[in-house]
């Protein structure tokens, strides 16, 4: 069998600014190296300063989102307040590694606002190890080229829509050299004012 | 075997509507000691009536307040080994909130879990009641003081001030005259030794009751006072 | 000029080049049922194709992407996968960039001196016996080669498919590569003997795009020869991005 971390292919990046924060990802969903679908978003909203990203199998995809959608629903109700991107990361972590011993096939990526509109990006493994760097974060059959660009493009503080343009770029730079990842992309640009969303026009080939 | 009244569950209903057992057991809680809550604007005091039967007991070894977690604390009246088995759940609650969700449980979550424990105990099979009511303090998930009043029959609310125990309708009376808005925490912790005495027999001592507090000039984790500071504030 | 190729001094020396191209470079992709699965390693380039070509009325035509891949990295966007034999022989590539070429290129040369030998064109049919018997005497040493051979000769256009296998077959239409089903779907349902150049033009770059929306490892730009009695021209390259999008990829600033 097939590599299940690479069988439908996908990749996603999250960028840090200045009191912003952007989350993008490729719309491919593959079944090897046939396209079957260009629109299959991998890219969650938990609450409106949470948004979760997803890379892997596409089974696991639905499924993790599915599972951490009913823990951040029943927080939101026992607690009246929306989860805080710090407290969902780790609730993430937690039930990754729940399954540490047959994980789910997916990397998760979190990027959202705090209270005090300060960006706050996580990523980690399959099982939870979580990393939370300062710059951006990258998970997906296309992270590796991702990165390369991220790293000669990122600047710190950057304003929301030169973030939003550098890591357009950077996902489309990495992601035009890997098969798995491509055929369009969405992203949504997180400020203290509030979410808004873009269609990422890409090569669809 | 023939159906005989004794057969039933302890938790089944009269036909009036009442559960008796949960009747019982506020008759439990009224008969115990009396604690207090007070919640301030900077923090939040719980102050518990220490009764010593016999003076051969080593004081220290009777606990009616109790660390809950980093931030929680829980007193009660009624039955002290019944509200044991709730601080090991609510302690094991709080815990478990804190490893999944990478922060402290607030007093609201740890209170609400408490009383679902309650609860249960009012509708399973072979249990009864807890015998206890229990005052909880801590903060909550936005840094404000919290407290909670928990019920033996699983219902529970937040308070300014609160009271449970024997002399609780005194101790209310009296605290609905004494509190303030704007309270601070130094006061409130007068205020909770003061509505204490009112129903105690005799001159309070340090070793007749027990005070936890978090917030305030003792900073946001909770903390039982020591003796030498209650004996500060009772004279 | 060399007589042969040097293998390596081992007692199976076929395999041991197998275990090098393949397993050393990627071990996540073992042998299934001991047969040596294609994988992404230094050796062995550009493995997922798409290539066609088809007779009609004018010639034939000859269309190929230019995406080279190494299992899921793309390699290059800009390959040039239609080798020029002769002025009237064309060969496209699929498979193995190196052995295509190699093997294409040295058809090339033999073709040459037969022309000068015998003072006669060879004919598509001759060329493509050549590059088939090549291959054959190779069979089962680990070339990688799918290719079409397109030409005009006296007896008109031809259009023949060569593989590793020592393959041979002649017929009015191909597609070749990993792309090829998917082009196909498109060149059956519309190919007609008597398309006009500009519709088998069309034709052709259309069953090419399709193939790269859907085939990963096929894309980049669309390159189109057309092969006529007066020799092969080359049609302007398009990027895919254009055939889908009707305007030029902008630049990221």
């Amino acid at each position: 069998m097939s590599n299940p971390f690479t069988l439908n292919g996908g990749t996603v990046l999250s960028m840090k600014g200045k009191n912003c924060v952007v989350i993008l990802c490729d719309t491919r969903l593959g079944s090897q190296y046939e396209t079957v679908s260009t629109s299959f978003p991998k890219i969650f909203k938990m609450n409106p300063r949470v948004f979760f990203g997803l890379a892997g199998l596409a089974s696991d995809v639905i499924t993790l989102h599915h599972k951490l959608r009913f823990h951040v629903n029943l927080f939101q109700l026992k607690q009246e307040r929306s989860m805080p991107p710090h407290v969902f990361s780790k609730l993430v972590s937690t039930t990754l590694y729940e399954k540490r011993f047959g994980s789910f096939f997916a990397q998760p990526i979190i990027a959202g606002l705090h209270d005090d509109g300060s960006p706050f990006i996580s990523s980690m493994d399959s099982i939870g190890a979580t990393t939370e760097p300062e710059d951006f974060v990258v998970a997906g059959t296309g992270a590796d080229y991702v990165t390369g660009a991220c790293e000669k493009y990122w600047e710190k503080d950057m304003e929301p829509r030169q973030l939003l343009k550098v890591a357009d770029k950077c996902l489309q730079a990495g992601v035009n050299r890997d098969a798995f990842s491509g055929w369009g992309g969405v992203a949504y640009l997180i400020t203290p004012e509030g979410v808004e969303k873009f269609d990422l026009k890409m090569r669809q080939d | 075997m023939q159906e005989s009244a004794y057969s039933f569950s302890l938790t089944t209903f009269s036909p009036s509507g009442k559960l008796g057992q949960i009747d019982h057991a506020f008759a439990a809680v009224a008969g115990g000691s009396t604690s207090i809550g007070i919640k301030a604007v900077d923090g939040v005091v719980l102050a518990a009536e220490k009764k010593i039967r016999s003076e051969l007991i080593e004081k220290e070894s009777v606990i009616k307040v109790a660390k809950l977690s980093k931030y929680c604390g829980v007193t009660y009246a009624g039955m002290g080994p019944d509200f044991r088995v709730l601080l090991k759940e609510g302690r094991k609650d709080a815990e478990a909130y804190r490893v999944r969700f990478g922060e402290e449980c607030p007093v609201s979550e740890v209170s609400r879990n408490l009383a679902q424990v309650m609860q249960e105990y009012t509708q399973s099979g072979g249990v009864r009641p807890f015998g206890c009511s229990l005052l909880v303090i801590g903060k909550e998930a936005d840094g404000k003081p919290g407290l909670f009043q928990v019920d033996p029959s699983g219902s529970f609310f937040a308070w300014k001030a609160a009271c449970v125990g024997h002399g609780a309708s005194d101790a209310q009376s009296y605290l609905e005259k004494r509190y303030e808005e704007k309270l601070g925490l130094d006061d409130a912790i007068h205020i909770a030794l003061l509505t204490l005495q009112e129903s105690f027999d005799g001159k309070l001592t340090p070793e007749s009751c027990e005070i936890g507090v978090c917030g305030g000039k003792y900073g946001s984790e909770f903390r039982r006072l020591t003796m030498e500071e209650i004996d500060e504030y009772l004279s | 000029m060399f007589k042969s190729f040097v293998l390596p001094g081992k007692e199976h020396p076929v395999k041991f080049d197998e275990e090098i191209a393949y397993t050393e470079t990627s071990k996540d992709t073992p042998p299934v049922d001991g047969l040596v699965q294609p994988a992404p390693g230094r050796l062995h380039r550009l493995h997922g194709t798409t290539t066609l070509g088809f007779v009609f009325q004018h010639g034939v035509l000859i269309a190929v992407d230019s995406r080279s891949t190494m299992g899921q990295y793309i390699s290059s966007q800009t390959v040039k996968k239609v080798i020029e034999i002769t002025p009237r022989l064309l060969g496209t590539m699929a498979g193995g960039a190196a052995d295509c070429d190699y093997w294409e290129r040295r058809l090339a040369r033999r073709v040459r001196l037969r022309e000068l030998e015998s003072k006669e064109e060879v004919t598509v049919a001759a060329a493509s016996r050549m590059l088939a018997n090549m291959l054959y005497y190779y069979k089962g040493m680990g070339l990688s080669v799918g290719t079409m051979v397109a030409g005009f000769d006296a007896s008109g256009p031809h259009l023949y498919y060569v593989d590793n296998d020592g393959v041979r077959y002649h017929n009015d239409r191909f597609s070749v590569g990993s792309g090829s089903t998917y082009a196909y779907a498109i060149l059956d349902q519309e190919y007609r003997y008597d398309l006009s150049v500009e519709e088998a033009v069309t034709l052709g770059r259309r069953a090419i795009y399709h193939a790269t929306h859907r085939d990963a490892m096929s894309g980049g730009f669309i390159n189109v020869y057309l092969m006529t009695e007066d020799g092969w021209q080359r049609y302007p390259t398009k990027d895919c991005y254009v055939e889908h999008y009707g305007e030029e990829e902008p630049f990221l600033e």
